[in-house]
């Protein structure tokens, strides 16, 4: 198998899979959209044609049979209903599964699952009486349809290559009645033109070019482009391949090899690129006027003007090239149409999704880790929000029940919303729940505001099975959401009407890449701390400190909360047993809150963070690595992994 | 590359260490190593494995790091873990001094590592011919080693970076 050609199929197919997987579900809500079934025809068939040059049977297999249903199906001998959409699901997940296997490096395949190949068949052969198989297959059977003889027929094809194959078809079938059309289907004149009329002679021309046409690939290129008084339709020969596919499979470049990895390439727009190039001219010019400043000793004001127009100038190149690793939030949210119909389907309920703001862009890496947690609250809102269609109907709402998911940008952050219609939560009952896991006493669950009852559901071990039945019963897993969230330094908020629905806010920052934290140190060592965790800082006071348990905690407005003294890690060699001076800073993590004991605070710090290397990578507690304003190393505390640190 | 001039620096200083008048005698292919010292041990790692040697800066300590790690470095804005080499081979601690250099290894085209020496010598170009192929022994293993070359007198030990990383990227 050829590792640049397979590359390339990859990327190709991966796209098409993500496409056919939107286009599936839409095509439920209208089966019978001609355009949306040509696109689908064409996607299995692009995909089959790859797995053809490469020689994967059982992905041809597949890729042929639902090509053969989906051509019934834009036909109209067969009906896209619920059970031949469960099928094409199924061969649909087969394929992406065998392109994922691609992806992952094997090889070698096992034939195709029988029972889904016999059931596409049947599925097929339950139309009406066979026509002719589209494409290759009618190749075989009908010597008229015939690809240019350089073009392998396994091998790409491209859409207009295709085209002019089903227009000779179309011809094909079309033209039965009239012999002389059919023995020649190839070279035909404009359908207003008389054939025993006088013939022009711009016609004969164009009667010769299409003639010449058919010789040869090569002159057909030129000749189709050039030909006066175009052809019509049906004659028209197989047309130039249009270059940048179909030269696809041979010209694989060379350094497509190292693609292996393709996840790790973004595509960039030029024009983002160009921007980049002009800031970066910009900040040498800017660096440059600060370089001769510095040497000719000028007035202070003008090197203030230059460190400020530095200042600006390197602001704008952060954000530009912070852009070149967006992607826009249509990555994740592709997958939920499918994700939504299928479990509606499983639990028997009427959902429809809407999606709002797919083109909002956000880092590539965030796009990545969001995928996770959103699945998680959106088969949520699903299996708990919405009610099934009677239960609605009879609280007197539509049966249909809508999930909204949506994306803005606001700011430098993110806001991801999912909203249902369903039947929202009870905040009493999640205080009642709250008391009977004795996680508070009744009166600290009634001074509860319901906003922070909800959020109860976000706790570790509040929700368990038995729960969730007669609560909304959101919180499986949700802690893990929470965590997940928590660790891209953002914030969940729910917000629930009883009866009438939840709407659960996700805020991320744009990037991940650049981090607001609060700086702290021990004598010269920085350490940065996440600014999103921290919520308070005050002076270390003895008097406010109890040991309770083994533990140190501080009394904070009557609550206790559990004293970490980082010096104890961070600063091993220090004795040290009096914390005068020192300041507590209190942080939240999930649900839990932690006071650290620094020796200094050293103020707000936006910095970059960088990965730390060699040897360290699992290092626990550590987020990473950064250098500060005066050219040092702060390494970046992950406060998950402090606490962890420190419950041994 | 920045190497070069640091590189230069130190072979003139201790020109005569390893003498090059034998080099004639010696044909076929050679590997060609940057050698250092530990105490007064001869060590060589292959060239096309470092990056650039620098003088020792500022090392910031990370807490709960392995023993052999003495801690990051900051390289042109690249955040580098320096290990301390005498400790990997067992020998004990000795502070930097001026003859104290990081070799800057490439293990692969993500993941650079520092190795902290005693000092960096010159760049010599060893025959194939005069390694010894290493046997797997447990010792030749343990100690990260791809050969040792008997060359104009010293006891040259190629050292195997990538099997002393391994696992650790």
């Amino acid at each position: 198998m050829d590792e640049d050609i397979l590359q390339d199929f990859l990327v190709e197919a991966s796209e098409l899979v993500e496409q056919l997987d939107e286009q599936l579900v839409e095509l439920e809500n209208s089966p019978t959209d001609s355009d949306l079934l040509n696109a689908v025809f064409r996607g299995f068939h692009t995909i089959k044609g790859g797995a053809g040059f490469l020689g994967v049977t059982p992905l041809i297999e597949v890729c042929h049979r639902a090509e053969n249903v989906f051509d019934k199906i834009r036909n109209g001998d067969v009906s896209y209903d619920a059970t031949a959409a469960d099928i094409i699901m199924r061969a649909f997940d087969a394929i992406s599964d065998y392109i994922q296997q691609l992806n992952d490096g094997v090889r070698e395949f096992e034939s195709a699952d029988e029972g889904l190949l016999s059931e596409l068949d049947a599925l097929w052969k339950g139309g009406a009486a066979p026509k002719p198989e589209p494409a290759e297959e009618a190749a075989s059977s009908q010597p008229k349809l015939e690809l240019p003889d350089d073009v392998d027929p396994d091998g790409e094809i491209s859409d207009d290559e295709f085209e002019a194959l089903l227009n000779q078809r179309d011809a094909l079938d079309n033209s039965g009645s009239n012999e002389s059309e059919s023995e020649e289907p190839k070279l035909a004149l404009p359908d207003d033109v008389d054939p025993d009329g006088d013939i022009t002679d711009d016609e004969f021309e164009a009667l010769l070019n299409q003639r010449d046409m058919m010789d040869g690939l090569e002159e057909s290129k030129e000749s189709a482009s050039s030909a006066p008084a175009p052809p019509p339709e049906p004659a028209k020969p197989t047309p130039p391949p249009e270059p940048k596919k179909a030269s696809k499979p041979e010209a694989a470049k060379p350094d497509a090899a190292k693609a292996a990895s393709a996840e790790s390439t973004v595509r960039v727009d030029t024009r983002r690129l160009d921007e980049i190039m002009n800031l970066v001219g910009e900040l040498v010019l800017v660096r440059n006027r600060l370089l001769t400043l510095r040497s000719s000793d000028g007035p202070e004001e003008a090197l203030s003007n230059a460190v400020g127009n530095l200042d600006h100038v390197t602001t704008d190149l952060q954000a530009s090239v912070m852009k070149t690793r967006m992607q826009p939030v249509k990555k994740v949210f592709g997958r939920f149409p499918r994700v939504v119909r299928d479990l509606a389907r499983k639990l028997g309920k009427e959902i429809e999704l809407e999606l709002k703001g797919e083109e909002t862009d956000l880092d590539k890496n965030l796009v990545e880790a969001l995928a996770d947690p959103l699945v998680h609250l959106v088969r949520n809102s699903v299996d708990h929000g919405v009610e099934m269609p009677d239960v609605r109907e009879q609280a007197g709402k539509v049966r249909k029940g809508t999930v909204i998911l949506a994306a803005e940008q606001e700011g430098d952050h993110i806001l991801l919303s999912i909203t249902d219609d369903g039947k929202g939560m009870d905040p009493d009952v999640l205080r009642r729940k709250a008391v009977e896991k004795g996680m508070m006493d009744e009166v600290s669950a009634n001074q509860m505001d319901d906003k922070a009852a909800f959020e109860l559901i976000m706790s570790a071990g509040f929700s368990t099975a038995d729960q969730i039945s007669d609560i909304s019963g959101r919180g499986v897993g949700m802690d893990v959401v929470k965590n997940m969230i928590t660790k891209l330094n953002g914030s969940i908020d729910i917000n629930s009407v009883l009866g009438e629905g939840t709407q659960i806010k996700i805020r991320v920052p744009l990037t991940l890449a650049i981090l607001p934290t609060l700086m702290v140190s021990f004598e010269d060592d920085s350490y940065a701390i996440p600014l999103t965790s921290v919520q308070e800082i005050f002076d270390y006071d003895s008097s406010q400190i109890n040991r309770i348990d083994g533990q140190m905690m501080v009394r904070l407005r009557e609550k206790s909360i559990p004293l970490l003294f980082l010096s104890d890690w961070l600063a091993p060699d220090q004795v040290k047993d009096n914390y005068a001076g020192d300041k507590v800073i209190i942080v939240s993590i999930g649900n839990q809150r932690a006071g650290l004991v620094v020796e200094q605070v050293n103020g707000q710090e936006e910095v970059v963070i960088k990965p730390l290397g060699v040897m360290m990578k699992h290092l626990e507690g550590y987020a990473g690595a950064t250098i500060t304003g005066n050219g040092n190393i702060a390494l970046i505390l992950d406060l998950p992994g402090v606490i962890q640190r420190f419950q041994y | 590359m920045d190497s070069e001039p640091n590189m230069q620096s130190t072979s003139n200083l201790l020109d005569g260490v390893i003498t090059d008048e034998d080099d004639e005698k010696y044909v076929g292919p050679s590997i060609r190593c940057v050698m250092f010292n530990l105490d007064s041990e001869v060590y060589g790692i292959n060239v096309k494995k470092i990056r650039e040697v620098l003088r020792v800066g500022t090392i910031r300590k990370v807490e709960g790091s392995a023993p052999s790690v003495l801690g990051v470095i900051n390289v042109r804005g690249v955040i580098v873990t320096v290990v301390d080499t005498r400790t990997t081979y067992g020998l004990p601690y000795k502070p930097a001094d001026d003859l104290s250099r990081i070799i800057i290894v490439e293990l692969d085209t993500d993941n650079i590592v520092g190795m902290m020496v005693d000092c960096v010598m010159e760049v010599k170009d060893i025959p194939e011919s005069q390694f010894e192929p290493m046997s797997a022994t447990k010792e030749g293993a343990s100690r990260y080693l791809q050969g040792i070359a008997h060359y104009n007198g010293d006891v040259i030990v190629l050292i195997d970076v990538d099997s002393m990383f391994s696992g650790q990227t």
